[in-house]
């Protein structure tokens, strides 16, 4: 099959020829037919979260089932399905106390002693999170994907995979935003943006959208953001508070920095709940005033929206048919295989929405 | 001749040892790999020199900083 890997990092993916093993007996082969280029992806290119060379990049997609291994019953040939990375085992400690996507099981990726599933020649090409999108075929546990309608169009469904998962799971399931309060969401990429419909979809009196550029705010409005702030243009957490009157009940930050995250600490009224999102660098430190935990704030982590995916996701694509999640302008262009680069590239300048790598049918 | 403790960043699994003590390193090279939030993270030799010590086994649960191999340079 052609794949784009990664051999070296902040180098171009280069398309070459992979091959691919057999469906174990718990595992699915799955034909993907679009595929999100998501900003995580870029830490890994750039190396700010190591992981193990060669790789094939991609992480959000939605496909059709290839075949399927002796023991799965799930699915058959021919399903459509959404990928995610959050696999879960479905026996430990996280996943029967609710919190699947928090499951560290090794069970579902193959042993260091086993065959890859994926090799070129004698070479090991590393699975980048269970999952590895850029590529004709995936071969992935079945607990990493979950059926959905065929109605759903599978550029949109991609997106479900992951963006807006962590964005709308992070305000569902992580933050539980309660209706009518006050929230800000600082960073409006395709995550921020998920988390800004999702704080609307919850029923969040204020949402205030937080961006550099004015073309994100704008899809932001167009998402349900009540009030915008560029933060080019002065002291973003100084806006808010008197926005507020007194601060957020809930901020989320969906940039992985060190500033933001601080920021969005700093924007709590007292009792508020600030959830990071994005990823930070490994060996990065967030510095927090002592004095501020006397107001009762709280800070947490959200990893893919505290999901149950596939309870969640065949609700995110029932709230995108009703028209209540929306997907069409998260989506800045439909592109190949070969253009992934671009699609990149075009990420780390941040001025566009998503770009969607579509195969051939 | 000094001696480089290298400390984990993260919390989470062995996954893989890449290369066993007395092999030779240079700067960059991955000596283990751990697994942590769906992750798998190398380790590499923050220097060229010799790996003297593996101080942890496959599937040994990892906390940062805990120092997971040594090298001599
Ligand atoms: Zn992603
Ligand atoms: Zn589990």
């Amino acid at each position: 099959m052609k794949a784009a890997v990664l051999r070296e990092l902040n180098k171009p993916l280069e398309i070459e020829e992979v091959s691919i093993s057999k469906p174990g007996p718990r595992e699915v082969l799955v034909r993907p037919i679009a595929a999100g280029v998501c900003h995580s992806d870029l830490h890994f290119l750039d190396g700010s979260y190591p992981y193990p060379l060669p790789t094939i990049l991609g992480h959000e997609s939605a496909g059709i089932v290839e075949e399927v291994g002796s023991s799965v019953t799930y699915v058959k040939k021919g399903d459509h399905v959404i990928t995610c990375l959050s696999a879960f085992c479905g026996h430990c400690d996280k996943c029967l106390t609710g919190r699947l996507s928090l499951c560290q099981s090794p069970e579902v990726s193959r042993a260091p002693e086993d065959e890859p599933r994926m090799k070129k020649g004698d070479e090991t090409i590393h699975q980048f999170l269970n999952l590895s999108s850029f590529a004709e075929l995936m071969l992935i546990h079945e607990h990493a994907l979950v059926k959905i309608k065929e109605e759903m169009p599978m550029d949109r469904a991609a997106l479900i995979g992951c963006s807006t998962t962590t964005g709308v799971g992070a305000v569902f399931h992580t933050a539980k935003v309660e209706p009518g309060s006050k929230v800000a969401v600082i960073g409006c990429g395709g995550v921020g943006l998920a988390a800004i419909n999702g704080a609307a979809i919850a029923g969040a009196g204020m949402v205030i959208a937080v961006d550099m550029m004015d073309s994100k705010l704008d899809i932001a409005k167009s998402l349900g953001a009540t009030h915008t702030i560029n933060a080019s243009q002065g002291n973003a957490v100084g806006e808010i508070i008197e926005l507020t009157k007194g601060g957020c009940d809930y901020t989320f930050e969906a940039i992985g920095l060190k500033s933001t995250t601080e920021q969005a600490w700093q924007m709590l009224g007292a009792g508020g709940t600030a959830t990071v999102i994005g990823m930070i660098p490994v060996g990065t430190m967030v510095e927090l005033h002592g004095v501020d935990f006397l107001s009762e704030k709280k800070i947490q982590g959200s990893n893919m929206g505290s999901n149950r995916f596939r309870v969640d996701m065949p609700r995110f694509v029932d709230f995108y048919l009703e028209g209540r999640l929306h997907l069409d302008q998260m989506i800045s262009q439909h592109i190949k295989l070969e253009e992934v680069n671009n699609a990149l590239n075009a990420l780390k300048t941040g001025e566009e929405a998503r770009h969607i790598i579509m195969f051939e049918e | 001749m000094s001696t480089t403790e290298i400390p984990s960043e993260v919390t989470g699994r062995v996954w893989k040892i890449v290369l066993d003590p007395g092999a030779k390193v240079d700067e960059g090279d991955p000596i283990l790999i751990l697994e942590s939030m769906k992750m798998e993270i190398p380790v590499e030799a923050p220097c060229k020199g010799i790996v003297t010590e593996i101080c942890v086994a496959e599937g040994d649960a990892i906390v940062e900083d805990q120092i997971i191999a040594i090298l001599e340079n």
